[in-house]
């Protein structure tokens, strides 16, 4: 299953917290166009480099259904960073 | 069956005892390990599903704070990266090899195959490593 929400927050050093809730659904939709020539680059560069496209994409899949669970997080005095995929 | 029943068939069978001597050390076996229903035995282990690093660090003499890192990577995007690996072209594995010797580090790369890096990652189940210093403690383990 694709990861539908990831979060993102960030302490700066005055002490305020900055707060991106990214549906990744609908991202993906309005990012559709880039993701077209994005994809069609990719298939260019796996010709180039005699890399499989089906495996490519396969792979890339995978990546992305595996990511649900990841978390990132990082403080460093007041200065905080988390990044979290659900 | 269980190990001490089948050696119990196996002394009748040798001859070493009779077929009521069985029949008895039999029941003394059940009286004591009464026979559980099926699927109640010994719960497998849950396989971990998360590789965890978590790091704390004191606060360092002038500095404005302590550092603390929490990881969670789940185990299954690792695979997804090994099984990545398995596209890299072999011309590029073998300029990778010469640039690693190059730096002095003779790793054969073309020797590292997808399946045994998987086995390496269902080995992490039991990994379980622990940093502690007076100011500073890190972790790394599966959950």
């Amino acid at each position: 299953m694709i990861p539908y929400l990831v979060t993102y927050r960030q302490r700066r050093r005055n002490g305020r917290w900055l707060r991106l809730y990214i549906p990744v659904l609908p991202a993906l939709l309005v990012l559709s166009p880039l993701l077209l020539l994005a994809g069609l680059v990719g298939l260019v560069a796996c010709l180039a480099f005699r890399i499989s496209p089906a495996g490519a994409l396969r792979g890339a899949g995978q990546l992305l259904c595996a990511l649900p669970g990841t978390r990132f997080e990082i403080q460093d005095g007041r200065t905080a960073v988390l990044v979290s995929v659900r | 069956m269980n190990e001490q029943r089948r050696q119990i068939l196996d002394m009748l069978a040798d001859g070493k005892i009779t077929a009521d001597e069985a029949e008895r050390l039999i029941s003394a076996i059940e009286r004591e390990q009464p026979e559980s229903p099926p699927g109640a035995g010994i719960r497998p282990k849950p396989r971990p599903k998360y590789l965890r690093v978590v790091m704390n660090a004191g606060d360092d003499a002038g500095g404005d704070g302590s550092s603390r890192v929490n990881v969670r990577v789940p185990l299954q995007l690792l695979r997804a990266g090994v099984r990545l690996t398995s596209l890299v072209p072999p011309q590029a594995l073998t300029r990778i090899n010469a640039e690693l010797d190059k730096s002095g580090v003779p790793i054969d790369l073309t020797q590292l195959k997808p399946q045994q890096l998987e086995e390496l990652i269902d080995q992490l189940d039991d990994l379980r490593i622990d940093i502690n210093d007076p100011d500073n403690k890190m972790q790394v383990f599966c959950e």
